[in-house]
């Protein structure tokens, strides 16, 4: 028994809310049953029903943009299963461990380490110039990605099942991760200089000191990769900057006293 | 006041729960949090320089697995609606209460990873009830288990805009008459050094090869023509 466009959008939904009981011992294992449930609904009755949904309550994790992809395919194999005489149950839970992790590192990649960086410093580019619009730039570049992968590859993931890992394959998405990083990497360069070359001239100082920011800037990089904490980082950083405001203040009322 | 209050709460709530439990549209980003509760309060210009400001400090601190990153998203809700509120009640204005309203809100924003922890580790109980009511053969019931969760998670987001604001509230007007004219003579360099102190740490931590060399010379080319045009 096929399983209707009209459950798999209701799965698809449920997947928004993947994470609703996010915990520290079965991650999204609640939610990623909570999704696929109206479909096993339909494969299933009572007590069988009952059986397999116990086995989903277990622990699962995967990146959230990732999961309708692995929750098509498990459809796709739990619509098999329930249609032929046979036990496929071990292949559903080798595939779904299988892929859960690697998914997980693509996305953590390409979607937290290279596409958020790379929205924020262009929508940034607009916030720094007072647009108010530059909120709306960020969601709309950021989302346009994610939108397309919980989509496109939750159908994919129903369609193929198990050879859906093909088709991430074929995408070579660690690749994208990594140009996604350095597209950022480039967007974030531009934009500091953008920030600090609008304060010289603000402040009517010569342009050429911006260039000395590049100092500062790769020794804080250099900190924080041996783990320096961030906050740590800000604070010394306003410290010192108050204190050498405070330190220019007196100077510049001894000159002219 | 009360309402400006119960209105930030309610978008710390709503972006709260974007954070993790639900959608993941990041509404919850700073940089779009921040001028929203602002420009609800009325006043957009400042949510959107505090969202500068935020928006790239803990940008580098993924939420890999079980890892939980600092919870940027009340420190940009709380220190708009205490800069917003403050400035009419202190009747200041100019970027050095929003530094001051910011620079409080940072370390006390660190009170949300443990609420954002307790919340992951209250959802743990939450397994025990799915197990039982599969157990008792009702699916309805494990069901609304997993909807229970975003209480914990709407906790959590409320709990530390409180405890943000709260703290503001009582610390900031002490700060501000002792500190106003001090800041003032190194507001604007903080506010440009904030973003740039968030941008070094993701080029410490962004896991690309040549990442320095990328980034000095997109640096030193936006730099020279900007000069130069």
């Amino acid at each position: 028994m096929a399983i209707s466009r009209r459950t798999r959008l209701h799965i698809w939904l449920r997947l928004l809310l993947l994470q609703a009981s996010w915990n520290f011992e079965r991650l999204q294992g609640i939610g990623f049953f909570y999704s696929l449930l109206p479909g096993l609904r339909k494969l299933y009755k009572k007590e069988k029903l009952l059986d397999v949904s116990r086995k989903y309550v277990g622990y699962f994790n995967t990146h959230v943009y990732l999961a309708p992809m692995v929750a098509g395919a498990v459809l796709k194999l739990e619509e098999e299963q329930a249609a032929v005489v046979g036990d496929q149950t071990l292949e559903i839970d080798n595939f779904k461990e299988m892929v859960a992790a690697p998914y997980a590192a693509i996305g953590d990649a390409l979607f937290w380490g290279g596409l958020r960086p790379l929205a924020a410093g262009v929508a940034l580019f607009f916030a720094v110039k007072g647009i108010l619009w530059a909120p709306l730039i960020f969601i709309l570049i950021y989302n346009i990605v994610p939108t397309w992968f919980r989509t496109v590859f939750f159908v994919r993931g129903y369609r193929q099942g198990m050879q859906s890992v093909e088709f991430i394959q074929q995408h070579r998405l660690p690749d994208w991760a990594i140009h996604t990083k350095e597209t950022a990497v480039v967007i974030l360069g531009g934009l500091s200089a953008f920030m600090v070359f609008s304060q010289l001239t603000q402040h009517q100082l010569p342009s050429w000191l911006g260039m000395l920011t590049l100092i500062p800037m790769v020794f804080l990089g250099l900190v924080a990769r041996k783990g320096l904490s961030t906050l740590l980082l800000v604070l010394i950083t306003v410290i010192s900057i108050f204190f050498i405001g405070l330190f220019w203040a007196d100077v510049v009322s001894l000159i002219s006293f | 006041m009360i309402v400006s209050l119960l209105l930030g709460a309610l978008v710390s709530l709503v972006c709260g729960l974007d954070r993790v439990a639900i959608l993941q549209i990041m509404i919850s980003r700073p940089i779009v949090a921040a001028p929203l509760v602002a420009l609800i309060l009325g006043e957009p210009q400042i949510g959107l320089q505090i969202g500068v400001m935020v928006e790239l400090l803990w940008l580098a601190r993924l939420p890999v697995g079980a890892a939980v990153p600092p919870d940027d998203t009340q420190v940009a809700i709380a220190s708009s609606v205490l800069a917003i509120i403050l400035g009419r009640t202190l009747n200041a204005s100019g970027i050095e209460l929003l530094l001051l309203c910011l620079l409080v809100a940072i370390p006390l924003g660190k009170v949300g990873q443990y609420f954002d922890r307790y919340a992951r580790q209250y959802n743990v109980r939450l397994i025990k009830q799915v197990d039982l009511a599969l157990d008792r053969g009702s699916l309805l019931q494990a069901e609304l288990q997993h909807l229970r969760g975003l209480t914990s998670f709407s906790l959590a987001a409320i709990g530390t805009y409180a405890i943000v604001l709260v703290g503001g509230l009582l610390i900031i007007p002490f700060l501000w008459p002792l500190l106003q004219q001090p800041l003032s003579y190194s507001s604007a360099w903080v506010q440009l050094a904030l973003p740039l102190v968030g941008i070094a740490v993701i080029l410490g931590t962004i896991n690309v090869s040549r990442a320095i060399t990328l980034f000095c010379a997109s640096f030193c080319m936006s730099f020279l023509l900007m000069w130069l045009v």
